[in-house]
Parts: structure tokens; C-alpha cells; sequence
């Protein structure tokens, strides 16, 4: 939990939100009041009937206060239509506003807070905890001011009506928001507890449905079936516990109230047998007694409402105050024109405050070279070729293009420059056509499919059910990894980079794919200064040039056959990384 | 708190369908859940008598609130008074036992019933064979045992009670107010049916309004979700405004849905309340009128402005139940479905333990194929003498995991016989089977829990010096002990944390530690890092010794070392032999061979 100031502080940012809507704030606070001001009158009203048209039995004034009472019913509602268009208009506007300030600021954050966050974690903020939030601001607040409105305003009736009677139901309101909240209180760890062992009993029924070869291979299902069991008696233990405060708590919170009942009566039936109170307002505490009961009880649960929705909103606000670690520097101008030189100059970088994982690289990149990258796991080369489209910034010395420090540059201009294709491609959801234009929305469909052809995607794409406007993973409509990897190229090439940056790794496809996206691969090299992150022989034979990384330096530089002679790192990656999963692979993609 | 799930959004309930609504279905449904209850007939019964006993006790209050105001009251008799408030109260102390009861005794039965339904699910899914897993996709399976039986969970702790209580309340009121004065009961009854009909319009209109916010509010996140995953994408290609603009535009759609229940909801509750004062109006004016000619007393007036409110929770209430109720017949019907599946492989009566297993395996002419589907093994021969290590090679989709699979018994040849020391793996248990294999999968599959759980995954009372040793011999020891908390390292979600080298060498030790007498091992193909890769080299060189082995190989060593390699082509063995054998015969392995060292070289 936090500290007291900070938490207070949540709660005013949280309130901050509302600021738009101030005007409608107001609207919907004073037709609130004034729907309960019509609520109070019906019930002052009901009183009056009893002591003046029904006790005296006078069918006029009868009529009259019938006239009334529909009356005041129906402005009531009306109001009430209004403060709800209102505040939901407004719930809404909150809630909008919120998702996309948000989703904004999540599309600025730098790859260095993506590598520290899991997705997971940052969509529970980005949904469960924005729900907390905007309920209790789109609704919550209101009804909670609502609730506070009808506590009050009833109070003080009854005690214009007869103050000492008022005592009675005035007793048992700290009683009841108490003991509401404390039941929010006490139940909320406990039906988070729910939840949490829910989420166990779900992970081995995942893991065992997912792993089920697994299990049934080692012969495990007993034992498996115990540890669900365990864990589903957990659950039923801890929903028992949720049940046992509930059994506890709601039928307390219905019997307080029942008490002030059985007190009005007794002593308001004394007062009026002693002439000191009218049928009428005898009536009137009965129902007003009844009118409380509700908002004392919500208000109890809304502090507790409250109080989690700050939680969750200090938690938004935790993403909201991330900075935006990579952004252009105020005053930076256009990547200027050039051939596409590529030049580290003394590179260091480290994740965080860990070991550094590039140590000085020099390393320069004639324009319209390719050139390998290759080395063990862990030897720097995709930190190498993520420093160019500046991920992230280098930690000493810098990179420059064509003479400038990537620094410098505006960061669109700069990764405009820049086509990227990735180890393990990521396409979204939409059309092929949607997929290749990622980066060139505006362009036309020959130039996707100029690109889709350069890439070698064009044939299985125009062999699709609806060719370019296909869209992926719809209808069971799956990519294989070959050919992901050739949308992924066309979506690189689509932008006419100066620089292209490749990696090959992909799982084994067969082999007239595999010359293809060699194919593809070359293509999207000419003319291009070309980095690439090389798993495989067949790619680094595409290179002009190979370049060995090793614990974070450049151990060596040169084509395949120097390198075999000079170079021991290189050597070994060629025979033990490299051979031996060539063979196998090969065969495999033998179609 | 709800915890986000991937794909969550996309698995929410949509309106309900239930098929199949004969008498037949309708009879085994109950049944199942009668039979569910019947174990604990003892709080079954209490439940009830519990439910019964509060419902009555709540309706007391106003009816003595009534004969306060008109036997105490009216006639001055205070004597009378005090005790009448006294019975008042009385009452509520009553309705706090009864409800006290009700609630705990409702909530323990349904969560129970609950638990053994769960249990006896997953009891039922862990006795299905392989094949079922392949032809449900893992998602659908997985909400069998979380979204079905939490629909039904809402049906079972919440529904059943709601219907019966509040039904009692509407008919016990009605009851009431009809013996307390049966015109001013009739005419305060006439707002009832327009309140039935504003409810179901109500209901109508505002299920389509959320099935229409549920879906676009599944698209935002839908789109939230991917555009964090694919980030770096966005980013690289510089799409922030675009995405931004189309954003909003998924946002706006939600926030357009969302409008439509604030407008039905803006209408409906009003509408509801201005009944409730047209009822007070009726009351008041009709029961004037009565009062009038002295045949309704105060306190009846005062009996029916409390009973009132009896009538409008109710119907409101009742209304909500019809989609839980929809919902959760449903899933009870999906659940019972699952429970109807026969698994495909099942011990043969008279089945017995697979003696100690020497590991000669023999293929005699196995065919097989999935399902109905094609044949995929054409007439498999393969003698594997005991302690024979066998790679399996050929191209994807040749056969080679089929053959894996059959020799696990998960699936049961179309002609054919499998034995291993001349024994028919139909003759014996399948665990007494398995217990003797061990299985090593592509990735390395990881449970949540801890390193030395998963070491110990085949053999759970293994101590932490065997678990220590197995992880030595493998070499993963090292970097185990390098994890924050070494062999209590938690491996949440799957071993996310560990490199792919690592995960295959944790099943390594989780092989070597469970001792199969016969390996099946799918070697990983990704490549890793020179050191995992030597790693693991030294380590399959343990796991192999002293035991029958087939390994489904990626690994140009594993091959050349293997003692017989079996070539597969078109669910067909084309080649057999060891390395030096197959390359001096000059047939498909050579040329294979050939190819690829010209290539290299």
C-alpha cells in the first residue's frame, strides 16, 4: 500500500481527468440535487396526505395530492433521464480520453521499457486497471455524491420534522458505513485471493492440455490430477472463506437498519399516541428510515472503490510518467541525403546497469555493401544492428550515417531510412496488402505488389483466397514461416531504404522456399547498404563480407575463406554451430 | 482483481445458444447437477430449508409494521406497541440467522459442486487420448475447465437462489397485500404489468447494446494488445501517428456503442422510478378512498407503501437471471459433452504391467493414419535391438514423429504390431508403458513451478542430491545455480526466462532422472550458442548410454553417430543402417550426404 501523501496525490491526478468536463460535471451534480430535493418532497408529500386529505377525509385535497405526487414523480424522472444522458455522456468521454492518452504514450516508449515490461503485465494496466478507473470516475463519483446528498438531505428533514425522533436512524449511520466498509475491506484481499488461485488452477489445467504429450508420456496424470485437485480445493477453500464474510456481513448490514426500523416505530408510535407526532410524519420516518438504507450501505463500498481505483490509477500513472527514453532532440532536422555509409565509431552499449554487452566496436560500412554479422548467442549482433535505427542510444561513442550521428536526426527521418525485417517476422491482423504498405500507407497497390515481387511474395500471395486483401490469421489463414519472412521483406523494401537491416533465422523451410527467400534477399540488397544478422551458411554467402563478433568487439573481418584460415571464433561457429544443424535441415526441407 | 489474459477478450460470452432444449437433455442436465448435489445431502437439504425460512422471516416486517401503527398506535396502547416492535424486532433477528445460514450454506453447496465438477472434468480430460488434443484446439479444451464452469458457477452460488427467493417474494407479497385488502391490492398490481414489459423491452434492447460494446471494446483491446506485441514493428516503421488515428477511431466506435446503454438505461430506470411513485400515487389515492369508508385501516396503508418496493426488485432482478440462466445451460451442455468422450486408447481388460522393459522394439508392417484421415505410415518394418540408438531422418512430414507417437501407444496402429521384447503393447497398461519411456519434446516443455519440480517432473519423490546429480550429469547445473534462487527458481510462464539450450537441457535431466528404458527424444532445431550446443552434445551422449533411443535428429552429429539411421520417405523406410554402411551402399543417404559436403566445402 502506499503512503498517505502520494495516495492523495493519485487521487487528485485521478480527478484531473474530469477537467473537460467540469461544465457537465456541474450540470449533473445540480439535476442530481434536484432529483433528490423531488425525492424528499414525494415522501414529505405521502405524509401530507395522511394528515391532510386522508385523516380529515377530505376527497379534494386527496385529489390534489395525488396530482401532486404523480407530478413530482414525473419531474423526478425526467431529471433523472437528464443527469444520466449527462453522465454517461461524460463516463464516456473520460474513459475515451484516457484509453487514448494511454495508447499514445505506450506507441512512444522506447524498446528498452518494452524489453523491461511483459506484455501482459502492461495490458492488465491498459484494461483491468482502466476499468477500476473510469468506473469509479464515470460512475462511482456520482453516485457516491449522490449517496452523501440523500444521507444529508434525509438527516436534516428528519430533524426539521422532530430532532429527537432524527437521532434514531442518526445512530446507526456511522454504524452501517462502517460496517460497510469494513466488509469492503476485509472482502476485497479475499476475492482478489479468489481470483489468484482461479489463475492457478487455470495455469495446470493450461499446462496440462498445452503439455499433455508430456504428462502422458512420463505417465504423471496422477499426480497431475492431485496438484489440480489441490489447487481446485484451494479455491474452494478460499471461496468458502469469501462466502463465511458475506454470510457474515450482509445479513448484518440488512439487520442494523431493521433495528432503526423497530425504533421509529416504537418511539414515533409513542409520540404520536402522546400527540407529539402526526400520522402523517409518522409515516414519513417509517419510509425515510427505508430511503437510507441504501446509500448508507453503497457508501461504505464506494470508499473502498475509491481506494482501489487509486491503486489502479497510480498504476497507469506509473506507465503515464514513463519517460519517452528515445525521442528526437528538440531542434533536429532531416537524415540529409547520402549512399548510406555506416559508421561506429567506439560503440559501447549496456541494457540497464548490466554488463556491457558491446564493448568499442569500430566497425565502418561502405555505402552498398553487405555485410555479415555473425557470432555466439550473447555476442552483441542484434544490439549491433539495433543501435543504427537508434532503439536504442549507445551508451559511448556513436553511430553515424553518411557522416551524421543518428543522434541528431529527427527520429522519423531517421528510421524512414531504415527497413528491418526481423528474426521471427510479426505481421498484425489485417490484409497482406494492409501488412506490405505497413510503413507506406499511402501506397499504391503496384507499388505493393512491385515490392511483394521484388521479395518474392507476389506468386503465393496472388495464390491466396482474396490474394492482397487476405487477411492474416482470419479463417484459419496461416503464414508459414518462409512466407512471413518474404511479406516481411516486401513490408521492408515497400519504403525504399537506404539501409536494410536482415535477420535469417527462421525455423527450417523447404528448400525451394529457402532458395527463394535467398532470392528475395538478394534482391532487397542491391543498391543497398545491407547488414546482416547471419544464421545460416546459405546467407552468408550472400555477403560481400563477414564480420565476427565476439564479447562485444569485432574479433574479425573478411570473406568466408580468410576467415576460415585467421579466425578461431569463426572456425568454431562454422563447425559446431553452423554444420551441424545444416544437414539435418536440409534434408527436412527436402519437399 | 481480474487478471489479463492473452486472447481473453476474445473468448467472452457472447449470447448464449443453447440447441438443444428436449425433455431428454433437459432430464440429464438436471440429473448431472442432482447428482453433483446428492453427495452432500446433509447442506443440500439446510440450504433449502435455510432459503425457505429467510425468504419468509423478510416478509414479516412490514406486515408488523402494520399492526404497530394500527393495533399500538391507533388505539394507543402502548403496551401493545412494545410488544409488536419487539416481534419487529425479533424478526430481523431471525432474518439475520436465516440468511446468516442461507448464505453460507447456498455458497458452500454451489462451490463445492463446483470443485467436483471441476475435478471430475480434468479427472475425465487426463483419461482422453492424445488424439482428442490434436483434434480440439488446446484454447477450446482450456475454456471447458475456466469459462464453462464459471458460467455455470454464477448459475449454481447466485441464480439458483435469486430465482427462488425472489419468486417467493413476488408471490408471498402478492399474497399479503390480497388478504390484507384485495381491491387496493388489485389496483396496485396494475403497474406490474407495465413494469414485465418495460423490463423485457429493456432487457432486449440493452443485451443487444452490450453484445455490441462487448464486441467493439474485444476490438480496442484487440488492437491494444497487438500493437504492444508488435511495437518494435510500429516503431521501426515509424506507423505512431497512423496507429494513433486509427485508434481513436476503434476507441470512438466503442464509445458510440456505450452511448446506446446509456440511453436505454437513461430511460428504463426513470421510467421504473416514476412507476414506483405512480404506485405510492395508487396507494395513497384508491387506499384514501377505502380509508374513506373505513374498510382499510392506516396500518394497511403503511403495510402496502413498504411492500412495494417487493414488487419492483424482483422483477428486476428475475429479468437479469434469464442470460446468466442461458449462459450457464450452455455450458453445462459443452461441459457434458467433454464428459461424454470416449477415449481412443484404452487398456485392454485383463491389460497387465509391462514387465521390465530390455528395450528390443519391433515395427512389424505397422500402418497408420490419423483419424479417418489418410494413411501416413505405409507398412513400417524396424527391428531395434536393445540399446540401439536410432535416428530417425527424413524430410517434414515423412513420418518420423508418427512413428514416435505409436511406439508411446497414443495412438493404436491400423494393422500392424508394435512390441517391445516380443511383448503386444496392446497386452499390457498403458502407465505401465510410459512409466518405461521417456519423452523428450522439440522445446523442452516447462511447467510453473520450480526447477526441481520440473527435473523431478517423472519422478516426484526424487530427492534434491538425485535431482542435483541429473542436472550435473546433463550440465545444467551450472547455470541453474547461477538462477536467483537456484533449484527454487520459479519458472513462471513456461520457462519464459530460460534460453531455448537451457529448456532442452532441463528435459535432458528430467529424462535422465525419470531412467527410461526407452527414449523418444525430438531434438530442438533452432540453433544455440556454441557452448549450449557442446553442452548438449556431451549430454545426449549420457542420456543415450544403456538405453534404447529415437531420436527425431537435427543434429549433423547425432546422425553420424547414431547406430542405425532410419531414412523416411512418404511414411516409407527407404534406408537403414549406420552412417559408414549407408554411405558405402551409394543410395538416397549418400547422395544426401554428397550433396551437402560438396555444398559446404
Amino acid at each position: 500500500m502506499a503512503t498517505a501523501v502520494p495516495y492523495r496525490r493519485t487521487f487528485f491526478r485521478l480527478l484531473g481527468f474530469l477537467r473537460p468536463y467540469k461544465w457537465s460535471l456541474l450540470l449533473s451534480i445540480v439535476l442530481a440535487v434536484a432529483a433528490q430535493g423531488a425525492s424528499i418532497a414525494l415522501i414529505r408529500v405521502t405524509g401530507r396526505v395522511i394528515d391532510e386529505a386522508i385523516v380529515p377525509r377530505d376527497r379534494d385535497v386527496l385529489r390534489l395530492f395525488i396530482a401532486l405526487i404523480l407530478g413530482l414523480g414525473l419531474l423526478k424522472a425526467l431529471l433523472m433521464v437528464g443527469r444520466r444522458f449527462i453522465s454517461g455522456r461524460q463516463a464516456l468521454g473520460v474513459e475515451y480520453d484516457m484509453r487514448n492518452g494511454l495508447y499514445s504514450h505506450l506507441l512512444r516508449l522506447s524498446f528498452g521499457f518494452y524489453d523491461r515490461h511483459q506484455t501482459g503485465q502492461l495490458m492488465s494496466r491498459a484494461t483491468v486497471d482502466l476499468q477500476a478507473v473510469r468506473f469509479f470516475l464515470g460512475y462511482g463519483l456520482i453516485f457516491f455524491f449522490q449517496h452523501v446528498l440523500t444521507i444529508v438531505g434525509v438527516t436534516a428533514i428528519m430533524f426539521w420534522i422532530e430532532w429527537r425522533l432524527a437521532l434514531v436512524p442518526l445512530a446507526i449511520t456511522p454504524l452501517l458505513v462502517a460496517l460497510a466498509y469494513r466488509y469492503s475491506r476485509v472482502s476485497h484481499p479475499v476475492l482478489r485471493e479468489v481470483q489468484q488461485k482461479m489463475a492457478d488452477v487455470t495455469t495446470v489445467a493450461e499446462e496440462n492440455i498445452v503439455g499433455v504429450h508430456v504428462v502422458k508420456a512420463f505417465a504423471q496424470e496422477p499426480q497431475e490430477q492431485r496438484k489440480f485437485q489441490d489447487r481446485s480445493e484451494s479455491v474452494f477453500d478460499q471461496s468458502v472463506l469469501a462466502n463465511r464474510q458475506r454470510a457474515t456481513y450482509v445479513p448484518l448490514l440488512s439487520f442494523v437498519p431493521l433495528l432503526a426500523q423497530a425504533a421509529v416505530l416504537l418511539a414515533g408510535g409513542w409520540m404520536v399516541v402522546h400527540e407529539r407526532l402526526t400520522i402523517g410524519e409518522f409515516f414519513e420516518f417509517n419510509i425515510f428510515v427505508t430511503m437510507l438504507i441504501m446509500p448508507l450501505r453503497m457508501l461504505g463500498m464506494w470508499i473502498g472503490q475509491a481506494q482501489r481505483a487509486t491503486a489502479s490509477g497510480e498504476r497507469i500513472f506509473e506507465i503515464l510518467d514513463e519517460p519517452e527514453a528515445i525521442a528526437s532532440r528538440p531542434g533536429a532536422g532531416e537524415l540529409p541525403a547520402g549512399e548510406g555509409r555506416v559508421r561506429f565509431d567506439g560503440v559501447s552499449f549496456a541494457y540497464g546497469a548490466g554488463q556491457p554487452v558491446l564493448d568499442g566496436v569500430d566497425l565502418e560500412i561502405e555505402p552498398g555493401r553487405n555485410v555479415a554479422v555473425i557470432g555466439h548467442t550473447g555476442s552483441g549482433k542484434t544490439t549491433l544492428a539495433s543501435l543504427v535505427p537508434r532503439f536504442y542510444d549507445v551508451t559511448a561513442g556513436r553511430v553515424t550515417i553518411d557522416g551524421v550521428d543518428v543522434r541528431d536526426v529527427r527520429l522519423e527521418s531517421l528510421r524512414r531510412a531504415i527497413g528491418i525485417v526481423a528474426q521471427d517476422p510479426f505481421l498484425f491482423s489485417a490484409t497482406v496488402r494492409e501488412n506490405i504498405a505497413f510503413g507506406a500507407p499511402e501506397a499504391t497497390d503496384a507499388d505493393v505488389a512491385r515490392a511483394a515481387r521484388l521479395a518474392q511474395a507476389h506468386e503465393f500471395v496472388a495464390e491466396l483466397p482474396d490474394g492482397y486483401e487476405t487477411v492474416i490469421g482470419e479463417r484459419g489463414i496461416t503464414l508459414s514461416g518462409g512466407q512471413r519472412q518474404r511479406i516481411a521483406i516486401a513490408r521492408a523494401l515497400i519504403m525504399n531504404p537506404r539501409i536494410l537491416i536482415l535477420d535469417d533465422a527462421t525455423a527450417s523451410v523447404d528448400a525451394t522456399t529457402e532458395a527463394r527467400i535467398r532470392l528475395g534477399f538478394r534482391e532487397a540488397m542491391r543498391g543497398r547498404t545491407t547488414l546482416i544478422i547471419a544464421h545460416r551458411l546459405s546467407t552468408i554467402a550472400l555477403a560481400d563480407e563477414i564480420v565476427v563478433l565476439d564479447a562485444g568487439r569485432v574479433a574479425a573481418r573478411g570473406t568466408h575463406e580468410e576467415l576460415l584460415a585467421t579466425s578461431d571464433v569463426y572456425r568454431e561457429i562454422y563447425e559446431h554451430g553452423l554444420l551441424e544443424r545444416e544437414f539435418a535441415e536440409r534434408v527436412e526441407a527436402r519437399a | 482483481m481480474r487478471v489479463w489474459q492473452p486472447g481473453s477478450h476474445l473468448s467472452m460470452q457472447r449470447g448464449a445458444q443453447v440447441e438443444d432444449w428436449s425433455w431428454r437433455r433437459t432430464a440429464r442436465r438436471v440429473s448431472t447437477l442432482a447428482r453433483l448435489a446428492g453427495r452432500y445431502k446433509l447442506r443440500s437439504t439446510l440450504a433449502i430449508a435455510s432459503l425457505l425460512a429467510a425468504t419468509l422471516v423478510g416478509l414479516a416486517p412490514p406486515y408488523l409494521a402494520k399492526l404497530a401503527l394500527d393495533e399500538g398506535v391507533s388505539e394507543g396502547d402502548l403496551a401493545t406497541l412494545a410488544v409488536i416492535v419487539a416481534l419487529f424486532a425479533a424478526a430481523g433477528a431471525l432474518s439475520l440467522a436465516t440468511s446468516a445460514a442461507q448464505t453460507y450454506f447456498t455458497g458452500w453447496t454451489g462451490e463445492r459442486i463446483l470443485a467436483d465438477l471441476r475435478n471430475k472434468l480434468f479427472r475425465h480430460l487426463q483419461r482422453l487420448s492424445l488424439g482428442y488434443y490434436e483434434r480440439n484446439r488446446a484454447g477450446v479444451i482450456i475454456s471447458r475447465l475456466t469459462n464453462d464452469v464459471d458460467a455455470l458457477d454464477q448459475l449454481v452460488t447466485d441464480g439458483v437462489t435469486t430465482l427462488i427467493q425472489n419468486t417467493l417474494i413476488l408471490v408471498g407479497s402478492a399474497i399479503i397485500l390480497f388478504v390484507l385488502d384485495w381491491r387496493l391490492a388489485l389496483a396496485t398490481i396494475t403497474v406490474l404489468p407495465l413494469m414485465a414489459l418495460a423490463t423485457a423491452a429493456f432487457r432486449i434492447y440493452s443485451s443487444r447494446a452490450y453484445r455490441a460494446v462487448r464486441e467493439r471494446l474485444g476490438l480496442v483491446t484487440a488492437t491494444l494488445a497487438e500493437d504492444i506485441a508488435g511495437i518494435r514493428v510500429v516503431q521501426s516503421f515509424t506507423r505512431e501517428s497512423a496507429n494513433e488515428r486509427h485508434f481513436r477511431e476503434v476507441n470512438a466506435h466503442y464509445r458510440d456503442a456505450n452511448h446506446r446503454t446509456v440511453v436505454t438505461n437513461g430511460l428504463y430506470f426513470p421510467f421504473v422510478d416514476f412507476l414506483a411513485s405512480a404506485a405510492t400515487a395508487i396507494v395513497l389515492g384508491y387506499g384514501g378512498y377505502l380509508y374513506f369508508d373505513g374498510s382499510v385501516s392506516a396500518g394497511t396503508l403503511l403495510a402496502f407503501l413498504l411492500y412495494l418496493s417487493n414488487f419492483f426488485d424482483p422483477v428486476q432482478q428475475l429479468s437479469q437471471l434469464y442470460n446468466t440462466f442461458l449462459a450457464a445451460v450452455a455450458a453445462l451442455d459443452k461441459i457434458m459433452d467433454v464428459l461424454d468422450e470416449e477415449p481412443d486408447v484404452v487398456d485392454r481388460p485383463g491389460a497387465r504391467d509391462l514387465p521390465r522393459i530390455e528395450g528390443d522394439v519391433r515395427f512389424d508392417g505397422v500402418r497408420f493414419g490419423y483419424g479417418e484421415g489418410a494413411e501416413v505410415l505405409h507398412g513400417i518394418d524396424l527391428d531395434v535391438p536393445a540399446g540401439t540408438t536410432v535416428a530417425l531422418v527424413g524430410h517434414t512430414g515423412a513420418g518420423k514423429s508418427t512413428i514416435a507417437k505409436l511406439l508411446a501407444r497414443f495412438y493404436e496402429p491400423r494393422a500392424g504390431r508394435i512390441t517391445i521384447d516380443d511383448v503386444d503393447l496392446p497386452d499390457v497398461t498403458q502407465e505401465s508403458l510410459r512409466r518405461q519411456l521417456g519423452v523428450v519434446p522439440q522445446e523442452g516443455f516447462l511447467f510453473a513451478g520450480t526447477v526441481h519440480d520440473n527435473i523431478a517432473f517423472g519422478r516426484p519423490g526424487a530427492t534434491r542430491a538425485e535431482v542435483v546429480d541429473a542436472a550435473g550429469t546433463v550440465g545444467a547445473h551450472d547455470f541453474i545455480l547461477r538462477l536467483e534462487e537456484g533449484y527454487e527458481t520459479d519458472l513462471q510462464e513456461r520457462g519464459g526466462r530460460l534460453s531455448l539450450g537451457q529448456r532442452q537441457l532441463i528435459a535432458f535431466a528430467r529424462a535422465l532422472l525419470a531412467d527410461p528404458r526407452i527414449l523418444v527424444l525430438d531434438e530442438a532445431t533452432s540453433s544455440v550458442d556454441i557452448g549450449t550446443e557442446r553442452r548438449i552434445e556431451h549430454a545426449l551422449r549420457h542420456l543415450l548410454a544403456d538405453r534404447t533411443a529415437f531420436i527425431i535428429a537435427h543434429r549433423l552429429s547425432t546422425i553420424r553417430d547414431a547406430d542405425l539411421i532410419v531414412v523416411l520417405e512418404h511414411g516409407r523406410i527407404v534406408e537403414q543402417g549406420p552412417h559408414a554402411e549407408l554411405m558405402a551402399r551409394r543410395g538416397l543417404y549418400t547422395a544426401l550426404y554428397g550433396d551437402w559436403a560438396a555444398e559446404v566445402a
